[in-house]
């Protein structure tokens, strides 16, 4: 046991951080140094011919600083902190390369993680709400205390973190960024990608499971069945891949769910009332285990693709030719992660296998032992794939022979990895066998270590890993593996070209090749998460909010403006139109001496009693009359003032009298309702 | 500090030295033909402000400035609330300043430009002083009627427009809190601002002010107490941007000069938070709408504001308006992390006003400064201005990962505390729903602020190659390099601060607690 020492730095962004280190942080603390530090070699001789190289080793060294704060953190806020900023320095990596499906594979990363990061906040909230505190030590007790009093929250707060552990471990139904992402970015960043960035994810998946929930069976349920969907996916998946990265993509999918089933399994076997060592000892070597085969496997792939610059199969077959170290460390990765004994993969798988033999077995699997058959087969055929498709790139890349390159590929020979490259590679390519021959020396030491972080101390029963019962497991699995790729991968999966290539090279024009038959249509991404979230959501969203942004306040403004102004146009109007209807009704036998309208009237006035002068007096030729006829015009002049004054005065007197009778008759009205309503 | 009676003259005069600034600068016609002078002039006044407000809140007090009748006084007072909202004003004021001096060389009507901005700054230090709901309305309405012209400044039909549309819903907003301000005034008379509110609820369902001894007036009934709460909620959150008065805030900042849209959506729209924030918290009191319809509306309003915010940012293509949907959005964050009634969703409210207004002003200056150099105003066109200015482009990111709430940046701060403190609340759905529509609006604000880091920075190979021919043809644009550094200092001070005040937030959040000690 280690010795556990705790950090707390209290004020920073808020209520501060805590971390923490024991024996399982202090493996993954040297995984991660190894890991960096032989990426970090083999990178120099991979990116040499690369542009703004300066920039991937800025974020590779952040991306590292993120990842062992993830690891070394001892609550749930710090961890979300490095989290955020790990997810977020190792974009850079995806999108480096900047080509077209780069910059696509980057932003699909991009959006698992932002949301993924999002929902776990989301978690977080309702977690921290439930149990008052986020440290690991404390949640234990506090959700065993949530759990007999509103388990539905807080399951519900460790499904919103397990959405977001799982986007990063890349869990199905979130696996989607894996398989895009890896291919594109620099091979050493996808060693790291896949061997520990996706560590995380399980980090703190087990953290839910083993501290949080530990031995809650419904949790261990919903773990054991995500673990056996993404493990059984995944390696079908890469069964049927023609790209080398993209494979190990699909690999890393696949084992990710070896090690889920075997946190889940750790989960019900406490349960049940067994002790869940087993379980969690498996999943926690398989961690381990798949980090470092991974390591080997993409550094293997970075030579490839840094002499070649392709990845599909069909491409670079036979590029393995004649080049012993390069083919001895990707056998060494290979056999390991197939799981062949005296390979470290064998190990832990055989651990795992044997939490679900253990558990078909115990008591609590009885109601359903049927299912639990079914595990253990889903089990053991997913591990019988991973031979197969393992079996497959090394057939493609050291048996096979390349129709037209294969001269080209063997002058490589001496000069396809500098000696540094291949000194680290080889180092830890060794470590694989050594871990496995050496099994109860180096691989139980180790579980001990990890396995108090699972919530499991004391020795568990010893494991006879080469026991005839063991190997039974193993040999199967190699045995499904076999029988898949002769009569599924040679049969089915490779073929004659089609023509269109024919046309193109000139060159293949026979020998079989290796056939994508994997439907393209069916694509979880294309096929659902793209459409949603980039046409679906933002366009209804987008619909309403617009609505509202542009109709909630102009409509209603436009219509009271609209209904006010005929509104007030009416009152405004309302003593005219009562005058032009009395004109028309009880004023009418009056002819009217001039328009009631104000525009233009004046002049009308005048020139209508001019003629009216002259109609009666006639033309005004006599001269000597003129002064006469003048002060006469004059008069008749006063004289039709006064006539029309008093017209106007009549008729507003009579208008008024009018308008006073109906005031009085409405008055009387009124009081009649008055007097009839008493 | 001092909290006592004696009249302290000195908060005057941070009011008063840059408005009588401005109106000098606004009549010194000399000024027009020597920048240096204009600009030193300015920048002295504003450098002499800062100490002032400092000085000011150092001595703390308060000052009747006028008894208009016997019950009607302006006054001036200073207590925590105005230390952060003078001191914020006043940084973001200055830094801005200092930008605008290279900004404004590419304007026309400096002089004009910078008179009101010192007016304007005297104006709302007042409005952060301004002891009572009088003398606040008052600056309220000063505040909008000063800014119009930083609106207004390009005269284009399109500003003169946008510049109306800002009068319209600024005054329309502030009528409608004024019909609220006089309930409240029948209800406890124009007292001075007084933590945790001076209203109670009697058993009939009438208001009574606590603090006075004699009820001789009308006792208010509830409900017309409640509509004048809402309606002064509606009315200043138009100056806030809250829906739905949120309207004036797209179409006034992309016409606007880059500086002056940073102040109105840094710091303009904060004063509709500060309006509403002494209104329920220091003259109603957070119990007295505790649990009301009034409330839950807010608390829906503020919600469905969020996310329609984001959700317009991230359909909208020209760079500023995107901003100034951001802002709708953000500023709606505080309004929500208040109307929960929760201390610490009070606090996260508090701080994200000291973050939003940093980080929106530091986005709104690189967007100025990006169109300046590129003359494009749509994010679409903007691609590859990682290679050519990297620092401005870095600031960018940093202050909207910040936004975005990614630790540890400021944003996350706040959003913690916003989030967890909705679901300690008593609020219903609210409780959880609010948290998970801040979390939806987040993601939103990542899709429509990353787009320009991404294309940025990550143009792709088929650009690269363009821009390799276009150099080779000689139609490079040469002229596409980072700004000077007038325009990055500021830039670079307030991305600073919005990355340091996240990871160390103890003085500022500590700050917020006390008022929150007071209020609740």
């Amino acid at each position: 046991m280690w010795p556990v020492a705790k950090l707390m730095i209290p004020g920073i962004c808020g209520p501060g951080m805590v971390f923490q280190i024991d024996g399982f942080r202090l493996i993954y603390l040297g995984i991660g140094v190894l890991m960096w530090f032989v990426s970090g070699v083999f990178s120099l001789e991979y990116m040499a011919h690369y542009e703004k190289k300066s920039r991937y080793y800025l974020f590779l060294f952040a991306t590292f600083f993120a990842t062992m704060g993830v690891f070394l953190s001892a609550d749930f806020y710090t961890t979300f902190i490095f989290f955020e900023i790990m997810s977020f320095t190792s974009y850079v990596w995806v999108a480096f390369d900047e080509k077209e499906e780069s910059l696509r594979a980057a932003k699909t990363y991009l959006a698992v993680a932002v949301i993924g990061g999002m929902v776990m906040l989301m978690g977080l909230f309702l977690l921290y709400d439930l149990t008052k505190t986020l440290r690991f030590d404390e949640l234990g007790e506090a959700a065993s205390h949530a759990l007999s009093t509103s388990p539905g929250r807080l399951y519900a707060a460790s499904g919103l973190l397990l959405f977001g552990f799982g986007a990063k471990a890349g869990c199905f139904p979130l696996h989607i960024w894996l398989p895009k992402a890896h291919p594109v970015a620099p091979a050493p960043a996808s060693a790291l990608l896949s061997g520990i960035l996706t560590k995380t994810g399980v980090f703190g998946i087990i953290v839910i499971s083993c501290q949080m929930l530990a031995g809650d069976r419904t949790w261990g349920m919903l773990i054991v069945c995500l673990g056996l969907v993404t493990m059984f996916l995944g390696a079908l998946l890469a069964l049927f891949s023609v790209n080398l990265k993209r494979t190990l993509a699909c690999s890393s999918v696949s084992q990710i769910g070896f090690i889920l089933t075997g946190i889940g399994m750790g989960d019900l076997l406490q349960a049940a009332g067994e002790s869940g060592s087993l379980a969690v000892r498996g999943a926690f070597l398989h961690m381990v285990n798949h980090s470092l085969f991974k390591l080997v496997l993409f550094l293997c792939a970075a030579a490839v693709f840094m002499n070649l610059h392709q990845l599909d199969l069909n491409d670079i077959r036979g590029f393995g030719r004649k080049k012993p170290l390069l083919m001895f460390c990707f056998l060494m990765g290979a056999l390991g992660i197939g799981g062949v004994p005296f390979w470290n993969g064998y190990v832990s798988k055989t651990l795992l296998h044997e939490s679900i033999v253990e558990y078909r077995f115990c008591g609590a699997a009885s109601v359903c032992p049927a299912l639990w058959q079914g595990a253990e087969w889903i089990f053991l055929v997913s591990g019988g794939m991973t031979v197969a498709y393992m079996l497959k790139l090394f057939v493609a890349l050291f048996v096979d022979r390349h129709p037209s390159r294969q001269e080209e590929f063997d002058a490589l020979s001496l000069s396809y990895m500098r000696p540094a490259g291949k000194w680290v590679l080889a180092g830890t390519a060794v470590l694989l066998p050594f871990l496995g021959m050496t099994s109860h020396l180096s691989m139980d030491k180790l579980a001990d270590l990890g396995q108090e972080f699972f919530g499991q101390t004391g020795h568990a029963h010893p494991i006879f890993y080469f026991s005839l019962e063991n190997l039974k497991g193993g040999l199967i699995s190699i045995g499904i593996g076999m029988l898949l790729y002769t009569f599924v991968i040679r049969r089915w999966m490779m073929g004659e070209k089609e023509n269109e290539n024919k046309e193109k090279g000139g060159k293949i024009t026979h020998g079989m090749c290796y056939l994508d038959r994997w439907p393209s249509w069916l694509d979880l991404e294309e096929l659902f998460y793209r459409p949603v979230l980039q046409v679906v959501l933002p366009g209804i969203g987008g619909w309403v909010c617009g609505f509202l942004d542009r109709y909630v306040i102009t409509a209603p403004m436009a219509v009271f403006l609209a209904v006010s102004a005929v509104a007030c146009r009416a009152m405004d109007q309302m003593a005219d139109s009562v005058i032009r209807m009395a004109r028309k009704t009880t004023h009418s036998q009056i002819p009217p001496a001039f328009s009631l309208s104000m525009t233009g009237d004046g002049e009308a006035l005048g020139s209508r009693t001019a003629c009216g002068v002259e109609r009666r007096w006639g033309s005004p030729g006599i001269f000597a009359r003129k002064r006469r006829e003048r002060t006469r015009a004059a008069l008749i002049r006063i004289k039709e003032r006064i006539q029309r004054n008093g017209r106007l005065v009549e008729e507003s007197f009579s208008f008024g009298l009018m308008l006073f009778a109906i005031g009085l008759c409405l008055t009387l009205g009124y009081l009649l309702l008055v007097f009839i309503r008493q | 500090m001092i909290y006592g009676i004696e009249e302290q003259v000195v908060l005057l005069l941070p009011v008063l030295v840059p408005m009588a600034g401005g109106l000098v600068v606004l009549m010194t016609r000399k000024l027009d033909h020597d920048r240096r002078w204009l600009l030193s002039v300015v920048l002295g006044i504003l450098l002499a402000e800062a100490f002032l407000v400092a000085w000011a809140l150092a001595a703390g007090g308060k000052l009747v400035l006028w008894n208009i009748t016997k019950s009607i006084t302006l006054t001036l007072s200073v207590d925590l609330v105005s230390c952060l909202f003078a001191a914020l004003t006043t940084g973001v004021w200055l830094l801005v300043g200092i930008y605008s001096v290279a900004y404004m060389a590419h304007e026309h009507e400096e002089r004009r430009f910078f008179g009101f901005y010192l007016i304007v700054l005297g104006v709302l230090i007042g409005l952060d002083f301004s002891g009572n709901l009088i003398t606040m309305y008052v600056f309220f309405e000063l505040m909008t009627l000063t800014s119009l012209p930083l609106v207004l400044h390009e005269g284009t039909k399109e500003a003169v427009m946008a510049g109306l549309k800002y009068l319209f819903y600024s005054v329309a907003g502030a009528f409608l809190a004024l019909f609220g301000i006089f309930v409240l005034i029948q209800i406890c008379g124009n007292q001075d601002f007084t933590p945790g509110g001076v209203i109670a609820k009697m058993g009939d369902g009438t208001m009574e002010c606590i603090l006075r001894s004699s009820l001789s007036e009308r006792p208010v009934r509830e409900g017309l107490f409640l509509a004048a709460m809402f309606c002064i909620l509606v009315g200043f959150g138009a100056k806030a941007g809250m829906f739905p008065l949120h309207g004036w805030l797209p179409t006034a900042h992309p016409v606007a000069p880059a500086p002056a849209s940073a102040l109105l959506s840094g710091v303009i729209t904060k004063s509709g938070v500060l309006a509403i924030l002494r209104v329920i918290f220091f003259v109603a009191g957070p119990e007295t709408i505790q649990g009301t319809w009034v409330q839950n509306v807010w608390i829906f309003l503020t919600l469905l504001t969020v996310f329609m915010g984001s959700m317009l940012a991230y359909k909208e293509p020209v760079l500023k308006k995107r901003l100034a949907y951001s802002t709708v959005s953000q500023v709606s964050y505080v309004l929500f992390g208040l109307s929960v009634l929760q201390p610490q969703a009070f606090a996260g409210a508090l701080s994200h006003v000291v973050f939003h207004s940093l980080i929106k002003n530091t986005l709104f200056l690189c967007a100025g400064a990006i169109i300046v150099i590129t003359g494009s105003t749509k994010v679409r066109e903007m691609r590859a201005l990682g290679s050519a200015m990297p620092i401005l482009l870095g600031c960018y990111t940093v202050v909207s990962l910040a936004l975005v709430g990614i630790p540890p940046a400021s944003g996350f701060v706040s959003k913690w505390y916003l989030a967890t403190g909705a679901l300690a609340s008593e609020t219903g759905i609210w409780t959880w729903l609010g948290p998970v529509v801040l979390l939806v609006s987040a993601l939103l604000t990542a899709g429509y602020l990353l787009p320009l880091t991404i294309q940025g920075f990550f143009p792709g190979r088929d650009l690269k190659r363009e821009e390799e021919r276009d150099k080779n043809l000689g139609i490079w644009k040469e002229s596409q390099t980072e700004p000077g550094c007038w325009m990055l200092v500021p830039i670079g001070i307030l991305t600073a601060g919005a990355l340091l005040f996240g990871c160390f937030p103890g003085g500022l959040l500590d700050l917020i607690e006390r008022i929150g000690a007071g209020v609740f």
